[in-house]
């Protein structure tokens, strides 16, 4: 019956065009840049050790993606891009195998990137990003300025997805790092609440570019990968590393993966710290394994999020509450903002 | 049946063994995870009605979808009534201009929209340019943006229904009304309205009917702050995993749209519009 029941809304993914033979590993991940950097940084160097092909789909593996994969039977991918969080919901469903550890070395990894259902293969962190021109000689360096209207007045910019945006919130409230899970979303909503009027809500990282550079937004609580390609542009855009909420990205692996265990080999690979670096340096994500910061320049020490210089004032946002409480939170979160 | 009749009826079967596999199948199976999902029973539905947010997920989109029909069908109206008293030549200009948006996909409209009325956008700034407001207006991230882009995208399709039917009026029956001393406000009320009715129920129910299930145009437009019912459910097919409610408020949306169509049926001015078709 579950399968059955799958069928109907894996037709409505469009699972993608990438269906693995026995000699490629499938990637799935958010598509736009990530195509050709995932390439470079993860596939090529892994081709060039085993000869397997890796294909990278852009197709998004949103959780339900991979529940509607695993459920028809039909999976295509095997290792996806989502999030710690995604990791341990999926593995807590049934729809994801548990990382093989006798394949992949654990040690690779910072402490903590390790989890039973997911491996981080990135890093990045929300921080506060701003237009240097619009909001004048003082520049915003807290979240307590993202509420500042009188010093800094005009829109802002938060995601509408809920991981990341209430500890902001509660952080510019005076809740102590250490206090802040489990998040106190009463709080948190009635310091929101006055702000509403002056905020845009963003639901891709293209779109919270674009209202940087639409002039729409003087500041926003918005991914530093997506904030590094501002100023990249323009260094007009650019941001505050204090009081970063860091996320930990994972590799999953989709219960009935085409290439079966020969994933974890690829998984093993994608920890080497020159392919992290040079993922780094083409999209800012940040590499796992800690390795990788003694090849880094004084430049790729400034987008990386778990630098010492940039990590001291950060918090890690906790997969494990929002893997107990993140349908509940991101429905409620809705509601609020759309009152 | 006719030997002929027969093989028209065979070369029918393929497609409706498509519709059956690809459309009726997956229904069933969206109706059956409503009841099964995470456990058997009506659950779901109990909880569609005891959820405040849902609640106010539904009222937003009954407004919208209130709010886009009239407006639509009111500046449908009109731009019809010109298309029919239009010189051909003038007339197939007009009608080319009407159908220019319906080669653009949704997703382009809604950011075209976007680029038009945001506090930087093409209206803002000439009307602050021009003196006529000091501050910017609020013009999208909110109702009224998508109100502004759902209204765009349905008029081609009311403006062809209305003037399909308003181009079938008799124009003798109009010249009568004149002969006999009506004046035109007269005319235009009791006698277009009337002979439109056909046509006004038709397009009114097929943009209540797209109005309730529009995603990407809410979803950009609205930015977060205006959250309707298909949204809601792609949120929780996609990223919360609530199957259950989101198939149970799927089944839900179904079942209003047929009981409006069935509601429908039953006037006379819809029937005649169906049975049009038939003669």
């Amino acid at each position: 019956m579950t399968a059955m029941a799958g069928l109907g809304i894996a037709v409505a993914f469009k699972p993608g065009r990438a269906s693995a033979a026995a000699s490629e590993i499938v990637v799935c991940n958010w598509g736009g840049a990530a195509l050709e950097a995932f390439q470079k940084a993860y596939g090529a160097p892994f081709k060039a050790k085993s000869g397997i092909e890796v294909v990278i789909d852009g197709t998004g593996p949103a959780t339900g993606a991979i529940r509607a994969m695993v459920d028809s039977k039909n999976v295509t991918w095997d290792a996806t891009d989502g999030g710690m969080t995604d990791a341990v919901v999926l593995g807590k469903g049934g729809y994801v195998e548990p990382i093989d550890y006798s394949i992949v070395d654990k040690s690779l990894v910072g402490e903590g990137l390790a989890a039973e259902f997911g491996i981080c293969n990135y890093t990045y962190s929300n921080v506060l990003a701003y237009d240097a021109k619009k909001v004048g000689a003082t520049a915003p360096s807290s979240w307590n300025d993202f509420f500042d209207l009188e010093k800094f007045p005009g829109k802002r910019t938060m995601c509408k997805w809920i991981q990341g945006q209430l500890e902001a919130v509660l952080l510019a409230d005076g809740v102590k790092p250490e206090e802040i899970y489990p998040l106190d979303v009463d709080r948190a909503f009635k310091k929101l609440e006055p702000l509403l009027p002056n905020l845009i809500f963003w639901d891709s990282g293209a779109q919270s570019q674009q209202l940087f550079r639409d002039g729409e937004v003087v500041m926003g609580n918005i991914w530093h990968t997506r904030a590094n390609l501002l100023r990249k542009e323009n260094p007009d855009y650019t941001w505050t590393w204090n009081q970063n909420l860091m996320f930990a990205s994972a590799w999953s692996v989709p219960k009935g993966n085409p290439a079966g265990k020969k994933v974890f080999d690829f998984i093993n690979s994608s920890m080497d710290p020159e392919g992290q670096v040079t993922l780094l340096r083409l999209m800012g994500n940040g590499p796992s394994n800690p390795k990788a910061l003694a090849l880094m320049t004084d430049e790729d020490k400034a987008v990386y999020s778990l630098a010492p210089e940039n990590a001291k004032t950060g918090l890690a946002v906790s997969a494990q509450y929002y893997a107990d409480n993140e349908a509940e939170l991101q429905n409620k979160f809705l509601d609020f903002i759309s009152r | 049946m006719t030997s002929f009749q027969r093989w028209a009826f065979c070369l029918t079967v393929p497609a409706a063994l498509l519709t059956l596999c690809l459309y009726v199948l997956p229904i069933l199976q969206v109706l059956a995870l409503s009841f099964t999902e995470p456990t058997f029973g009506v659950g779901n539905y109990v909880a569609l009605f005891q959820n405040a947010a849902i609640g106010r997920v539904v009222r937003t989109t009954v407004f919208v979808s209130a709010v886009t029909t009239v407006l639509t069908i009111v500046m449908s109206y009109a731009v019809a009534f010109a298309l029919v008293h239009m010189r051909p030549a003038t007339r197939r200009v007009a009608l080319f201009m009407v159908m220019v948006p319906f080669w653009i996909s949704v997703l382009v409209r809604a950011f075209a929209w976007v680029t038009i009325l945001r506090r930087n956008g093409v209206l803002n700034s000439a009307l602050v340019g021009s003196g006529a407001v000091s501050e910017p207006l609020e013009l999208v991230y909110n109702q009224f943006g998508v109100i502004v882009g759902m209204v765009h995208y349905m008029m081609p399709f009311a403006i062809m229904l209305l003037y399909a039917n308003l181009s079938e009026i008799d124009l003798r029956i109009i010249q009568a009304a004149r002969s006999l001393g009506a004046r035109p406000v007269t005319i235009f009320f009791r006698v277009w309205v009337p002979l439109s009715m056909p046509g006004l129920a038709i397009a009114g129910l097929f943009i209540v009917i797209f109005s309730l299930g529009f995603l990407v145009t809410p979803a950009i437009l609205g930015a977060g702050r205006v959250l309707m019912v298909a949204e809601y459910i792609s949120v929780q097919i996609s990223s919360t995993l609530r199957w259950g409610v989101a198939t149970a408020l799927s089944t839900m949306l179904l079942l209003v749209v047929a009981i409006l169509v069935a509601l429908a049926m039953r006037s006379s001015a819809l029937r005649a519009a169906f049975e049009g078709g038939r003669k």
